[in-house]
């Protein structure tokens, strides 16, 4: 009985060390993630964010920030490199929020504008 | 509530980390924000994107407490700061979208009411209209009617002028037939009394040429007794010998003479309403104009002598005829003395028309 204990304990010593092992070589070796990002930018592009001031000033940013992690990344600044990354991605997502509200925007001004000349034209 | 509560743990865990260091402005910003975003309609509207930016504020506080100025803790403070922000711009939107629809919506019940209005006012435009064309018809009719009794009442007036005019027509034809036929009758009675007239006359001219012929038949033995007589295609034609009449060259009436004409002039009453013709002849001696002048001279000397005795003068004619129309021979003395004559021509009576 107290061997079969020590074995079980000797399988989970060695299956953690294995696990931490494949961890460190993981983050030491694992890519940059920067799908969430350059998806986000080209959302960002597609819903027209480049003809909208404000979407396109954050859709700058989510680039720069996009290279910037790149760069951190290259250099080996993986911790860095995810942190930038998130801002890449903050700002692309906030730049489609911003193409769409600006759409969202024209559209009901027209509508309300619609609505005033046919009030207008039929009092 | 919840928010201002979260601000103030917030503030409270800012107050804490300040008395310990300065927050970085990252996560300074982040917090405006964030409650800019909280008392704007993200909280209304989009909830779950307010909620979201809360998440990463916590996440860069906390991390500001763990590490205060690490690339971390800003970079999370950003995120927040991000976050927030999407958070108001999407709470725009929602409102935005809220305006949109309400604004639809209203347009599609404003063009529900105008659609109705213009169903109504169809409506009320077809009924105007068939009003307006049944009224129409019954002044249509009306006027139909106005013109029908008109013409009926013109008809009747016209029938009655007609009626009228026809009687005064009928009276006036009657009177004037009536007056025709008095015409007529008065006309035929003329005729007829012209007609007794004309026969009257007729046979009173046969009468009188029957008494005529009868006288002068007569006289033409009353004169044959005197002088001779023959019948001519002139008429009768008494011939009075030149030596019983005158004397020679002369155009005076011998005694003798005068006998014989007073023997004709009582036969000539016969023919009283007959013409005649005195024509004195010579014979062949002497010039023409001189036995011209002589045989006028005895023709106007016996006319005369006849007219002094009673006969008509504007029956009596005088010719003197020369020596141009010789009975005998000019060349013996016999013949000469037939030649000198006076002849009376008593012309034939024209027969009355019957």
């Amino acid at each position: 009985m107290r061997h079969v204990f020590k074995f079980k304990i000797g399988i989970m010593m060695l299956a953690t060390t294995v696990a931490v092992a494949a961890i460190i070589a993981g983050c030491s070796t694992a890519p940059l993630r920067t799908e969430a990002s350059t998806s986000g930018i080209r959302a960002a592009e597609e819903v027209g964010a480049a003809e909208i001031p404000q979407a396109s000033l954050h859709l700058q940013l989510a680039k720069e920030e996009l290279e910037l992690a790149k760069g951190l990344a290259a250099k080996g600044e993986k911790k860095k490199a995810a942190s930038m990354l998130l801002r890449a991605e903050a700002d692309a997502e906030l730049a489609v929020a911003l193409s769409r509200g600006d759409a969202e925007k024209s559209e009901a001004q027209s509508a309300v504008e619609r609505v005033r000349q046919l009030r207008q034209d039929n009092p | 509530m919840k928010t201002k509560q979260f601000l103030i743990i917030i503030t409270f865990i800012a107050f804490l980390a300040g008395c310990a260091t300065v927050a970085p402005n990252e996560l300074v910003n982040a917090r405006l924000a964030y409650q800019r975003a909280s008392e704007g309609p993200a909280a209304q509207l989009v909830p779950a994107e307010l909620h979201k930016a809360k998440e990463a504020l916590v996440l860069a506080e906390q991390s500001f407490l763990k590490d205060s100025d690490s690339y971390k803790t800003k970079d999370l403070a950003y995120v927040a700061q991000r976050k927030s922000e999407q958070a108001v711009a999407l709470g725009a939107m929602a409102a935005d979208k809220e305006s949109k629809d309400k604004a639809n919506a209203d347009f599609q019940k404003k063009q529900a009411a105008i659609v109705k209005q213009g169903k109504q006012d169809l409506i009320d435009s077809e009924k105007r209209a068939a009003d307006a064309q049944a009224q129409a018809e019954l002044d249509k009719q009306a006027a139909l009617k106005a013109v029908k009794d008109k013409a009926d009442a013109d008809f009747q007036k016209q029938q009655a002028e007609i009626v009228k005019q026809g009687k005064q027509d009928l009276i006036d034809s009657e009177k004037r037939t009536a007056e025709a036929k008095a015409e007529l009758d008065k006309q035929a009675a003329a005729q007829a009394e012209l007609d007794k007239q004309q026969a009257e006359i007729t046979k009173q001219g046969k009468q009188d040429l029957i008494d005529s012929e009868k006288r002068t038949a007569e006289a033409k033995a009353e004169l044959a007794k005197i002088a001779a007589v023959k019948e001519e295609e002139r008429g009768l034609v008494v011939t009075l010998s030149g030596s019983v009449l005158f004397r020679s060259a002369q155009s005076t009436l011998l005694p003798s003479a005068q006998v014989k004409l007073d023997q004709v002039a009582k036969a000539l009453p016969a023919v009283r309403a007959r013409n005649l013709i005195v024509e004195g002849h010579t014979d062949s001696r002497g010039s023409e104009s001189y036995n011209q002048g002589l045989s006028q001279r005895r023709a106007d000397a016996v006319r005369d002598y006849l007219v002094q005795r009673g006969y008509p003068a504007d029956r009596i004619q005088t010719r003197g005829m020369s020596e141009g129309s010789p009975i005998a021979d000019n060349a013996s003395p016999e013949g000469r003395a037939n030649n000198r004559r006076v002849e009376i021509v008593i012309e034939r009576m024209q027969p009355s028309n019957p």
